[in-house]
């Protein structure tokens, strides 16, 4: 096996985990949690591609690829909710969008 | 026998669904014939069965015949049975026999009425009960004749039902009559407990084993049903208001035969009261008390119906005194004249009362006796029988009576020789009181203006009966004639002979008969020449007596005590319940429930802040929490 | 198969009704059409009944859940006939009086009605536990829709506040029946055994409580008496809540035993209190629905004294004052559906006088009212007497409570009849307000008739309702007889068939506690249990 240990890829992906999560939980602005949840969903995916190499089986890595198919139209669905937000001109502030409290 | 008695029991009930199902179909007219003509074959089944006990013995007179099961749970069987022996033959005579003159009768008085067929349906319906009642074979056929007996009761009385009146004394007397049936039904209950049966004969046979607590129950609860229906002290204040019913009613219902269904229980039952002898002597001192007290009562009546409804009261005394000491046959006997020469009186007095349109206070009666010399010499015969004056019936019966009480020999018989004694003298000022206030003297304005008698002094369907009736009060004496022939005793000796030793009831001695006669007599001529005196001749002014008066005059207070015990607390406690416990119940328990989920959905709803990065916090906190217990369980 | 169709035919009418495109008329006649033909089967079943034989009659069983012993069981007992005969003679009637009376929505309606009649006489015949809760829960969706559709002004309060009771008291149920079905093995009536659990009893119990209704769990019952329909009300009070009593009789007291025993006295009180409590209500109630609700929550409670009476004299009784009061309730709300038409209003201070010149009318409500007051000599009152004379076992108090009540109910229900047809013209009675019509009479007739022939022959019902060996197991269990082996061997005796009774429960042979009795094939007849001497096995 060439390059650096397995350890290393799950290191980096959980480094990219931890950031997007943070991201989530402290940013305000809905794009950048949805960009945030972008980079959790890479660091999920990294893990994936390393385990597969590490199991030497493609399975991880189809899932992966699911992975990226569901994210990009979470994307397209986040997007046009704020871009919809945007043009009702409604504060892009998560802290203030609370209609639908209990 | 039995295929006869069945005739006689279902022929009135025969009549009274023809004339409720026929309707308007059939003529006024014939729904009055319909009624008397199946109370007439009653008669007739009943005067068979006579002829066929009298030919027979000892315990060939006695048949019980079932035609099914009525109703039966595990030991106890009730079967739709008719017992016919001695004693409930004569009672089916008597009915029967009264009863269709009285339904006769009812075709002259009813006459004008617009809801004639109604009438002679209940009519029908109520001697029908009457014959169940006297013909049952066990204790609880003879309560639903009982309860019946008071159903067709309810229904006449309050016949003319746009009166307030009317409808106020129906409901009264159904109500302390299920009062009665009620203490009956407890007595059954005890029964069927200690015995397992409601037979009579059976019943009877199994009396010995019981504990005389028991039998005491027993016979009290009897005893209240008893006291219920024949309207004694304390159960009768329904007995006056009930002459609200038109008086054909009256003199049926509450003269002859329905009110003297309490003897006839006591009668039937006298194993049960043997056994319980203070219940016995209760019974007979409750006779005797009434005896007094409604004669008191009937003293300050106004309204001519009221007074002979206060003396049936007095006279079904002497009955309960008789059956108290244990001189069944004397008690029947009486049972028997008392039919004849009340029924007598009550039809004459309608007679009276139809003449003068419907009135029936005395006050403004007068001098009729030269205006309807007929009705005056029926009711003179009837007052006379009453009274208890030789050789009408009322003298050999009440007589009777008094020497048993007298022949008992100890001191409580005396008391009641005593109470039936002025009860005679009572009788005697009442009664000739009514007479002379209605037929002697002058016309009254009113009676000048009202009467009618172009067509004779009643309809022929009404003056048939009274004479009929006149005829059995002076004869009917002549079946019992104490010490010389008694073939009435013989004839219900099968069944009431007494356990003499027990009860130490002896024949009374020909002296005692004798005293007894002489004094009875006596008492009531007495009592008649006292009302001669105040209002015969008007020599002397009616005492005044404020202070005995009022009294008597409401009644005793009676009616007022009874109210203020039972009526106004029912319905506090009935609209107390209504406001405190039911409007809590049904408002604040759904409203409760409600408002607590309610709460329950609020407190959970807080939940739901609409925070985006509360959300996510929590999913990331529950993923942390999940992934610590993976790790540890692992 | 012949129970089957009982259940199945008006099911099947419901679904014909509601899906094809009738007239209004052409609905209703079907649906009477149906109901008088279930009467008809009824009638068949009555003929073909065995009663002298204990056990369950004209059975039919298939599996439904087989891992969990759960099937579709129906059958007949002496008691559930009866039953079963109320319900399709009631609802055959209440059906003509909707259809007499017009009701907007005829197919709908109608199909209710029918579907109502069919989950009623399941209730009644179904021997499996589940098979009994769907039934039971599939009374309810007609009635809420019947009564929140067609009722009265204040039609949707009651309704809801009717389900939600009764749906809390189903949920228990449901929670007991999953216990005691998982803990016997299965959730057959005649299959299983006996438990002691109180819980148990109290979940069953709960639900029958409220639906019977029992004191003071009745808080729905003014309201949906006076808010539904006539012919709902009918049903309601002379049907539904005899599926209460039919519950207690069949599950409660059978399957729990000693829990029965234990909370008798509980029960005795409560029902004891709803008769005197609903008497005294209805003597002073302003309406004419309000003096038969508050009325027939005094006659359940009376039946409910029977039940726990713990004797044949007791259960006779509830059974026979079960159809009486249903047959009387059924015409007496009939007949407060046409006096409500004819004055607008069931207010008794402006009615009054009906009487006069309406002889029908009088005569009929006459009649009823003196059997529902239980005269003597009535139906009524040969199962008042049983039940009392049975209670009077369990104490003299509860015997004197009852007559008391008898001297209640007269004072009420006079008043009932006064207040209508005596006296005065009332203020809401027109003057040209008609006598009873063909129609009602059509209807009212033979409910009085049937009421009239029980009366002359109370044994009809009472000497078949419970054969000698059903009546006699039910009775040791209610006095854990100390006589425990003599009557086992005599009951054992009784065991014709195999698989016909219930199972034992309680300590070993001879013990004070010995209950029923199970007739297996097979020598191994007492599994889990200490087997029984020798010479007492049959």
């Amino acid at each position: 096996m060439n390059g650096p240990d397995v350890t290393w890829y799950l290191a980096v992906a959980g480094v990219l985990f931890a950031t997007g999560a943070l991201g989530v939980l402290l940013r305000r602005s809905p794009l950048i949690v949805l960009l945030s949840l972008e980079i959790m969903l890479n660091g999920a995916n990294l893990a994936l591609i390393a385990f597969a190499r590490q199991q030497g089986d493609l399975d991880g890595q189809i899932f992966a690829l699911a992975v990226m198919a569901v994210a990009a139209s979470e994307v397209v669905v986040g997007l046009g909710l704020i871009v919809a937000m945007a043009r009702r001109r409604l504060v892009l502030d998560v802290d203030e969008l609370t209609t639908l409290r209990g | 026998m039995s295929i006869a008695a069945w005739i006689c029991l279902l022929a009135p009930l025969g009549g009274a669904l023809a004339i409720t199902l026929l309707g308007e179909l059939v003529p006024r007219r014939i729904a009055g014939l319909v009624a008397t003509g199946s109370v007439a074959v009653a008669f007739a089944a009943a005067v068979v069965l006579f002829v066929t006990v009298l030919g027979r013995d000892g315990e060939e007179r006695q048949e019980l015949t079932t035609a099914w099961n009525w109703l039966s749970v595990g030991d106890l069987d009730v079967g739709l049975s008719l017992l016919v022996d001695p004693l409930s033959i004569m009672m089916a005579l008597i009915v029967a026999g009264v009863g269709s003159l009285i339904v006769a009768y009812s075709i002259g008085y009813m006459a004008a009425d617009d809801e004639e067929r109604r009438f002679f349906a209940y009519m029908a319906l109520f001697v029908f009960s009457m014959l169940l009642l006297v013909l049952a074979g066990n204790f609880l056929i003879l309560l639903a004749g009982w309860g019946l007996v008071g159903l067709s009761s309810y229904l006449l009385i309050g016949f003319h039902h746009e009166r307030p009146s009317a409808i106020a004394a129906a409901k009264k007397a159904f109500i302390m009559n299920a009062v009665g049936d009620a203490t009956m039904a407890l007595a059954f209950f005890l029964l069927v407990y200690e015995t397992g049966t409601l037979d009579f004969v059976t019943a009877f046979e199994r009396v010995d084993g019981l504990s005389s607590t028991v039998v005491n129950l027993v016979a009290l609860g009897l005893l209240g049903g008893a006291v219920a229906k024949s309207a004694q002290i304390p159960l009768h204040t329904w007995l006056p208001d009930a002459m609200e019913g038109p008086t054909p009613v009256s003199a049926l219902i509450h003269a002859a035969t329905m009110v003297t269904a309490g003897v006839y229980l006591i009668v039937r039952a006298h194993p049960l009261f043997e056994a319980a002898p203070s219940v016995q002597d209760l019974a007979a001192g409750l006779g005797a008390v009434t005896i007094v007290v409604a004669g008191l009562i009937a003293l300050v009546q106004t309204d001519i119906k009221r007074v002979i409804a206060y003396s049936t009261m007095s006279q079904i005394g002497y009955m309960f005194l008789a059956a108290g000491i244990g001189a069944y046959a004397n008690g029947m006997f009486h049972l028997m004249t008392h039919a004849f020469f009340k029924a007598l009186l009550f039809l004459a007095a309608g007679v009276v009362i139809h003449a003068l349109v419907g009135e029936q206070d005395m006050r403004k009666m007068g001098g009729l006796r030269r205006l309807m010399p007929r009705t005056w010499i029926a009711m003179l015969i009837g007052g006379l029988a009453l009274v208890g004056l030789p050789p009408l019936s009322g003298f050999f019966s009440k007589d009777s009576i008094l020497a048993s009480a007298l022949a008992t020999g100890d001191t409580y018989g005396y008391v009641l020789f005593a109470a039936g004694l002025f009860g005679a003298l009572l009788t005697g000022i009442y009664t000739f009181r009514m007479l002379f206030i209605v037929f002697t003297g002058e016309p009254s304005g009113f009676v000048r203006e009202h009467l009618h008698t172009e067509h004779g002094e009643g309809p022929r369907w009404m003056t048939a009966p009274v004479a009929v009736l006149a005829a059995l009060a002076v004869v009917g004496g002549a079946v019992q004639i104490a010490g010389i022939w008694h073939p009435l005793a013989d004839f219900l000796d099968s069944i009431v002979a007494a356990d003499r030793e027990s009860l130490a009831l002896v024949e009374p001695t020909v002296t005692q008969d004798w005293v007894t006669s002489i004094l009875a007599v006596g008492a009531g001529l007495l009592g008649i020449g006292v009302a001669w005196l105040i209002y015969g001749a008007r020599r002397v002014a009616a005492p005044r007596m404020v202070a005995l008066r009022n009294p008597l005059e409401r009644k005793l207070y009676f009616d007022e005590l009874y109210q203020t015990v039972f009526y106004y607390p029912a319905v506090g406690i009935a609209r107390g319940w209504t406001r405190f416990v039911e409007g809590p119940l049904i408002g604040g328990s759904i409203s409760g429930v409600a408002g607590a989920t309610r709460g329950l959905g609020r407190g959970v709803g807080q939940a739901q802040t609409g925070f985006l990065r509360t959300y996510a916090l929590a999913i990331a906190a529950g993923l942390a929490v999940l992934a610590m217990v993976f790790v540890s369980v692992r | 198969m012949l129970t089957t169709a009982l259940i199945l035919v008006p099911l099947a009418g419901a679904l014909v009704v509601w899906l094809l495109p009738w007239s209004r008329f052409a609905a209703g006649s079907i649906a009477l059409l149906v109901s008088l033909v279930e009467v008809g089967l009824w009638v068949t079943a009555l003929a073909g009944f065995d009663f002298g034989e204990s056990g369950l009659q004209d059975g039919a069983r298939a599996s439904w859940f087989s891992d969990l012993e759960v099937s579709y069981h129906v059958g007949l007992y002496g008691f559930s006939l009866w039953l079963v005969g109320l319900t399709v003679v009631a609802m055959a009637a209440a059906i003509g009086y909707g259809l007499w009376a017009g009701r907007e929505r005829a197919r709908t309606y109608f199909g209710l009605m029918l579907f109502l009649t069919g989950a009623v006489v399941g209730v009644f015949t179904a021997q499996d536990l589940l098979l009994f809760y769907a039934f039971f829960e599939g009374m309810l969706i007609p009635l809420y829709a019947l009564i929140g559709v067609w009722g009265g002004r204040r039609r949707q309060a009651a309704t809801i506040k009717f389900v939600i009771y009764t749906v809390a008291g189903s949920l228990l149920m449901l929670v007991s029946i999953i216990v005691f079905g998982l803990s016997q093995g299965t959730f057959d009536l005649v299959d299983s055994g006996t438990s002691d659990s109180p819980w148990l009893f109290l979940g069953f119990a709960a639900a029958f409580a409220i639906k019977a209704p029992l004191f003071p769990l009745h808080g729905w019952l003014p309201d949906a008496y006076r808010e539904s329909p006539p012919e709902v009300a009918a049903v309601l009070s002379g049907v539904v809540s005899k599926a209460a009593v039919y519950g207690l009789l069949r599950i409660a007291i059978a399957k729990f035993p000693e829990p029965a025993d234990d909370f008798r006295f509980t029960i005795l009180v409560l029902a004891a209190v709803g008769l005197v409590y609903g008497s005294f209500l209805a003597f002073r109630a302003p309406d004419i629905r309000g003096v038969i609700a508050y009325s027939s929550l005094a006659q359940m409670g009376l039946i409910t004294l029977g039940l726990f009476a713990g004797n044949s004299s007791g259960l006779n009784g509830a059974v026979l004052m079960s159809v009486v009061h249903g047959l009387v309730s059924t015409t007496l709300f009939l007949l407060a559906g046409g006096i409500e038409r004819r004055a607008s209003t069931g207010e008794l201070a402006s009615l009054g006088g009906m009487g006069r010149g309406r002889p029908l009318l009088a005569t009929m409500l006459m009649t009823v009212g003196v059997i529902a007051l239980a005269v003597p000599g009535s139906a009524a009152f040969a199962g008042e007497f049983l039940i009392l004379a049975g209670v009077f076992d369990q104490g003299w108090l509860w015997a004197v409570i009852g007559a008391a009540a008898i001297v209640l109910a007269a004072m009420y229900v006079l008043r009932l009849i006064s207040a209508v047809l005596h006296e005065r013209d009332g203020s809401a009675v027109p003057r040209e307000a008609l006598d009873l019509r063909p129609a009602e009479l059509g209807l009212l007739v033979p409910l009085v008739a049937c009421l009239l022939a029980l009366s002359a022959w109370p044994a009809a019902v009472t000497d078949r309702a419970f054969s000698d060996g059903d009546v006699r197991t039910l009775q040791a269990v209610q006095r854990g007889d100390g006589n425990g082996s003599a009557f086992l061997a005599s009951v054992v005796r009784e065991c014709r068939e195999p698989r016909q009774r219930y199972a034992i429960s309680g300590s070993g042979s001879g013990a004070s506690h010995i209950t029923f009795v199970v007739c297996r094939e097979g020598d191994d007849a007492w599994t889990g249990y200490a087997p029984i001497d020798e010479e007492e096995k049959p």
